[in-house]
């Protein structure tokens, strides 16, 4: 074979390889483009999932409106667990930060395992025990 | 559960993996024509298995991670056949064996199956949290396991290796991701503590004694990886990824600047103490003053490269073999040799593609481990690309890695699978909290 034709043949396959490359970006372009990976507003994505027990897991609760949690069923989330009073805890938004309050509980409530005494700002991430039920915000 | 999203990603991934896997084959068909004027015999083969593994792990990410990032996974296939055409041309001159295109195949093979594996055993990203002191643990064990006296072995003066039966694996390759997951947990548990607590020294913050001892510790341990180990790279690698999450994790350049300087006082040291750093700093400023000796590899390394010039000397055709560790360490060199600038332009350019993926998805991951996590892990492979590409053209004092998926080398192949692999588990989570919002919603007022 010719070393012209082998010298176009290289060419053309760099020349592919670039083509590759630029569908590559094209498809960066479009994924960046896309608004719906951008929307994430803080406030109005925040929400408890609840981690554990099992039989619970994955229920999620939004954040925009106060939750209760507590053995009462007229709490935001009812848990059926001895250890937990009937007004346990509550979640509440206040200048756009989460918190947690205990509300005098006889078995306390804790986030990442540290007793809640006063009502704290609670984060991405942290998890919120009441009794067995684990909460995470996410 | 397939949203219209998840349809025009796979979508998306499946096209460019076949155009990758296309792209490769008429490389290596080119390579043939270049060595021998002939056709590979073994051409149709070589097609059907590199798409095959693509899309094996295209289908266990349709199936286990469908929404995750589309782009990372073919690059990955273009990078990983890229390497295995070079590895193969570079088999059929003298001086390297001629077992390693199988070898290499094996690995690719068995780096897919780790990628499948990972999807299927990492569900969540909050599993690998839950155990990070089980991560911690296996890091620290795999670090050291090198140095133990029956498995671990020395090999072209780094003691990096250890051998079960006739397999020979580089663990520090495993440890680096073990530790990166142990990290990530570990800092988003103790941030708070690392954020407050600071004195004023002019207009710096700078965070209080005790909050430095892990940032000590850290410096230590790659310290020793570079005494024990006589293994640069990782030991820069190890240190780079703890002070860049400590970082992210903070939010204060506090820790980038006291790391940095730490780094550039233990570099001093090292350079003064250790001949094998001394050595390597000698031939990155005059590789030329030790032509016939040290500086043997870099010199060679740089005439292929210039040889190439702009679009290269054609697949097969130019003289890569002359530079030690070529289908290694080295292989960047052979495609700046044999693809020009223009080859060489455009690995950089897909490793900076893989690495600004990997920090959308840590911008886009609300949860701080899987941010972090995301962070970690794109700073390992990056830097890795970088360090290595960055010491063949001198930018930067050569040290020993891999360039990821392009070299040859079944531990980091192996290792690199999995990196990617939990990075699009992370990225199949990112689009999970958005997307399905509203599904949640309903449920929970019902």
């Amino acid at each position: 074979m010719s070393d012209e034709l082998l010298t176009i043949l290289r060419l053309c396959l760099l020349g592919l390889c670039y083509l590759f490359f630029f569908r590559v970006l094209r498809a960066v372009w479009v994924e960046t483009r896309t608004p719906k990976t951008t929307a994430i507003s803080l406030n109005s994505t925040q929400r408890l999932v609840i981690t554990a027990p099992k039989q619970n897991a994955g229920r999620s609760y939004n954040l925009a409106d106060e939750i209760t949690l507590g053995r009462a069923a007229g709490c935001t989330i009812t848990v059926d667990d001895d250890f937990v009073s009937q007004m346990h805890a509550r979640v509440f938004q206040r200048a756009d930060q989460i918190v947690v309050e205990d509300l005098g509980s006889t078995n306390g409530t804790y986030v990442n395992r540290q007793r809640v005494s006063a009502p704290m700002v609670m984060r991405l991430g942290d998890q919120l025990q009441v009794g067995d039920t684990v909460l995470e915000l996410t | 559960m397939t949203s219209a999203l998840a349809t025009q990603r796979r979508r998306t991934e499946l096209g460019l993996i076949a155009l990758a896997g296309l792209t490769t084959a008429l490389l290596y068909a080119l390579a043939g024509l270049g060595r021998s004027a002939s056709l590979p015999a073994d051409l149709g083969s070589f097609l059907l298995l590199v798409l095959a593994l693509g899309v094996v792990a295209h289908l266990a990410v349709r199936r286990f991670a469908p929404h995750a990032d589309p782009i990372i996974l073919p690059v990955v296939v273009f990078l990983n056949g890229l390497g295995q055409v070079f590895i193969i041309r570079l088999s059929h001159e003298s001086g390297i064996a001629g077992e390693l295109p199988a070898l290499q195949t094996t690995w690719t093979a068995l780096g897919v199956g780790a990628f499948v594996a990972t999807l299927i055993i990492v569900r969540r990203p909050r599993d690998l949290a839950a155990h990070r002191y089980t991560f911690g643990l296996i890091g620290i064990g795999l670090l050291i396991l090198p140095m133990l006296p029956v498995v671990g072995r020395e090999i072209n003066g780094a003691r990096i290796w250890a051998s079960i039966g006739p397999i020979n694996l580089q663990p520090g390759e495993f440890a680096r991701l073990a530790l990166a997951i142990f990290l990530a947990a570990y800092l988003v548990e103790n941030r708070e503590l690392l954020q407050v607590g600071s004195r004023r020294i002019g207009r710096f913050e700078i965070p209080d004694g005790r909050h430095l001892a892990p940032v000590l510790a850290a410096w230590g341990v790659s310290l020793l990886v570079l005494v024990a180990e006589k293994d640069l790279g990782s030991s820069l690698l190890y240190y780079a990824l703890f002070v860049v999450l400590l970082w992210v994790a903070t939010e204060r350049p506090a820790f980038l600047i006291i790391g940095g300087g730490l780094f550039v006082s233990g570099a001093v040291v090292a350079w003064r103490i250790f001949d094998h750093v001394q050595a390597r700093v000698d031939i990155w400023f005059d590789p030329w003053a030790t032509r016939s000796g040290s500086g043997y590899q870099l010199v060679e390394a740089a005439l292929a490269m210039a040889t190439g010039g702009l679009t290269g000397t054609g697949p097969g055709a130019g003289e890569p073999n002359r530079i030690p560790e070529v289908e290694t360490d080295f292989i960047f060199a052979a495609i700046g040799e044999e693809m020009g600038l223009m080859g060489t332009t455009l690995v950089v350019g897909a490793f900076i593609l893989l690495i600004g993926g990997g920090l959308r998805i840590a911008v886009q991951s609300i949860n701080p481990f899987n941010k972090l996590l995301a962070v970690g892990l794109t700073t390992l492979m990056g830097l890795q690309a970088l360090v290595i590409m960055g010491g063949i053209v001198r930018l930067l004092p050569l040290t020993g890695v891999t360039l990821p998926f392009i070299s040859y080398g079944g531990s980091s192949l192996l290792a690199n699978y999995i990196l990617v692999a939990l990075l699009l588990r992370l990225s199949d989570r990112v689009a999970l909290q958005t997307t399905t919002a509203p599904a949640q919603n309903e449920q929970a007022t019902s």
